[in-house]
């Protein structure tokens, strides 16, 4: 049998089934878990635009009015200045070591792009913090740390499992593997077939969960501050979360298609994988690399934002993995998943109907 | 040249401790050859060894020359319609048909052409497009058949291929068998209607407990089992005085007047001697209408080998 009959033969696998993977139920939570930081940060997205469109039509200030306002500066002076605030609200305020009552004040403003909320006390401006009402900067914090901590160890991680798992064992338990292991074809061309259709099917629905995020990511924020970051390097990390993700589907892949040849109880591949790829960290260096997120995390554009204090053993729990350049990391996962297919189709050779073990 | 045979060269499967088949030594020709036994004996195991589904504990067995170990080359030349009923989710027959023939490497217009020739062998193209999850038992059964048939294998393996046929399709199937067979393929099938078994198939294996207790043409198997009697029914106007003729003979172990009175049956340990017993019969001028074996089929051999239970 030459290569492109047995070429043909993936592609017709692949295709046969692709179908399955999209539209079973059992990927039904797969399109929830790739879809769901998509729906956050556009629901983010949503709620500054409604809040800014409310905001500009109660009455916007001009941005230098904001720029000039100062400690020590009075209620009126400042309304003076501004005009009508978005929102003033007033209340008194006595603590235990203070004989005489305080009256406090917050004031809203905002000049179309930045909010500015001031505190008064007894009239005089003792506080003012402005900043955007949405900030790429920290919205890109954000996605670093949602893509990091949600999508690549939680979605993408159970997505995959739930597609390349199922690719025999779903199989075994709907008996109809013998459909297959039926096809004048060899084993090897079978795994390859299904992993691609796995892949495909994964690398479909997570990057369109990414470049979902991403747009609801862009939408959120000041168009002159988004039209900077498309030209600078928006189209760089744009691209880096695409290949950690298509990357996380190569690798989870292999390893879930591996585990649902090897095992019957899907428990015991989640747990293993998961607790290998959570302790990472602490081990050596060349242990480290047979993990699928070391190599993730060296593809990822933005570090994840671990806050300051945070302890020694939870921050290596989270960022565990020692950086490598973006092309060792992606030709080791390459490798790491090669290793992996190679072991499964060394036991798919000898995979046999047992359904009633089943 | 010598005909291509399926060999099985002292093959065992055991599922854990529990026995599949027990060093089984097979030399089947083409032709249609009927593996016979009750639930459990191991007929299915034989099967699913064929065709690589399952593999050997001990012992190697080959198809016309290949290996199970090379599906790529087996799967080519055999067609196995399984007693598994489930199809992949969402398939119509048509498609149940046609994707496995593209995996044969048919283009889709080619396959799609032999599928709907193959289902219409089955009598099954009004339901063509209907999802086989929805099919009848009996239409799932002419499913994998058509599957079976469609890439025209060299080697049919059919596991109860005849249960929920209806009458007309059974005997269009058998039919379909025998030309099959007269054209030097194999066919190979398991079935519990001993009966029709009996009827065309050109040779038997009678397996229990996963071991073959007698294989070959039914006949030559029934001759093979000197420690039964064979038995006949002699149809004759007087049936007292032919009994009284055979009761001393030393051959014959036991006679018995039929209820009606028409005849009896005879058990003898050498058919030659009953022969020449029935031939001074005739020349003392005692008309026999017809002899008649009662035991050579299915059932009955069953019976004596495996103790009863068909």
């Amino acid at each position: 049998m030459n290569i492109s009959t047995e070429l043909r033969q993936i592609g017709v696998i692949a295709r046969l089934e692709l179908r399955r993977a999209f539209l079973s139920k059992r990927s039904f939570w797969v399109y929830l878990l790739a879809l769901f930081p998509a729906v956050i940060f556009f629901g983010h997205a949503i709620e500054v635009k409604v809040r800014q469109d409310r905001w500009s039509r109660e009455g916007t200030v001009q941005p230098a009015v904001l720029d000039r306002l100062n400690r020590g500066m009075t209620y009126n002076e400042v309304i003076k200045a501004a005009g009508t605030p978005i929102r003033d609200f007033e209340w008194e305020r006595r603590r235990r070591d203070e004989d005489d009552t305080v009256r406090m004040r917050h004031v809203l403003l905002f000049d179309g792009r930045r909010r500015s909320d001031l505190t008064f006390r007894n009239d005089l401006l003792e506080s003012v913090h402005t900043r955007p009402l949405a900030s790429l900067d920290e919205d890109r914090q954000v996605f670093a740390g949602v893509f990091q901590f949600f999508f690549l160890r939680v979605a993408v991680f159970f997505g995959c499992l739930g597609i390349f798992l199922n690719l025999f064992r779903g199989e075994m338990l709907d008996k109809t593997l013998h459909f297959w292991l039926l096809a004048p074809a060899r084993r090897e061309v079978l795994l390859l077939g299904k992993y691609l259709s796995g892949l495909v099917a994964s690398s479909l629905i997570f990057v369109l969960g990414t470049v979902l995020c991403f747009a609801a990511l862009l939408w959120a924020n000041d168009p002159v501050e988004v039209q900077q970051y498309m030209n600078t390097a928006a189209g760089h990390e744009l691209f880096r979360y695409l290949l950690a993700t298509v990357l996380g589907c190569v690798g989870y892949g292999s390893v879930f298609l591996a585990a649902g040849l090897l095992v019957r109880n899907p428990i015991v591949p989640i747990v293993i994988v998961l607790f290998w790829e959570s302790i990472i960290g602490f081990l050596p260096q060349m242990l480290q690399k047979l993990s699928v997120l070391y190599y993730l995390q060296s593809v990822c554009p933005v570090s994840a934002p671990v806050e300051e204090g945070t302890p020694a053993l939870v921050r290596l729990l989270l960022s565990p993995a020692a950086p490598s350049s973006v092309w060792v990391a992606v030709l080791g996962l390459l490798g790491l998943t090669a290793l992996v297919l190679y072991a499964a189709s060394r036991v798919v050779r000898k995979i046999e109907i047992d359904y009633a073990t089943d | 040249m010598t005909a291509p045979e399926i060999i099985f060269d002292d093959v065992s499967k055991f599922y854990g401790d529990v026995l599949g088949v027990n060093r089984v030594t097979l030399h089947i020709p083409p032709g249609i050859t009927s593996l016979v036994g009750p639930n459990g004996s191991g007929k299915t195991t034989l099967m699913n060894l064929m065709v690589g589904i399952i593999r050997a504990d001990r012992g190697a067995l080959t198809v016309r020359g290949i290996s199970p170990d090379h599906p790529e080359q087996l799967m080519r030349i055999v067609g196995y319609a399984t007693q598994y009923d489930a199809a992949p989710r969402g398939m119509t027959g048509l498609e149940f048909v046609s994707m496995a023939l593209m995996l044969h490497g048919f283009t889709q217009a080619e396959a799609t052409r032999r599928a709907w020739a193959a289902l219409d062998r089955v009598s099954l193209t009004d339901a063509a497009k209907r999802k086989v999850g929805a099919y009848s038992k009996g239409m799932r059964q002419r499913a994998r058949l058509a599957q079976a048939l469609a890439h025209d294998p060299d080697v049919l393996v059919l596991d109860e291929p005849l249960n929920g046929l209806d009458p007309l399709v059974r005997a269009e199937t058998i039919a379909a068998f025998r030309e099959y067979a007269d054209q030097g393929r194999h066919v190979i099938l398991s079935s519990h209607v001993l009966q029709e078994v009996d009827v065309f198939s050109d040779q038997v294996i009678l397996i229990a407990n996963g071991a073959i207790m007698a294989e070959g043409q039914i006949r030559s198997v029934r001759e093979e089992m000197h420690e039964h009697p064979s038995q006949f029914i002699l149809h004759c106007r007087d049936a007292a005085r032919v009994a009284s003729m055979l009761i001393g003979d030393a051959h014959v172990s036991e006679v018995k007047i039929l209820d009606d009175g028409a005849g009896l049956l005879v058990m003898t340990r050498r058919r030659d001697d009953l022969a020449a017993a029935l031939s001074r019969i005739a020349i003392a001028g005692i008309e026999i209408d017809g002899v008649i074996p009662a035991d050579e089929n299915v059932d009955a051999l069953y019976e004596y080998l495996i103790g009863g239970g068909r």
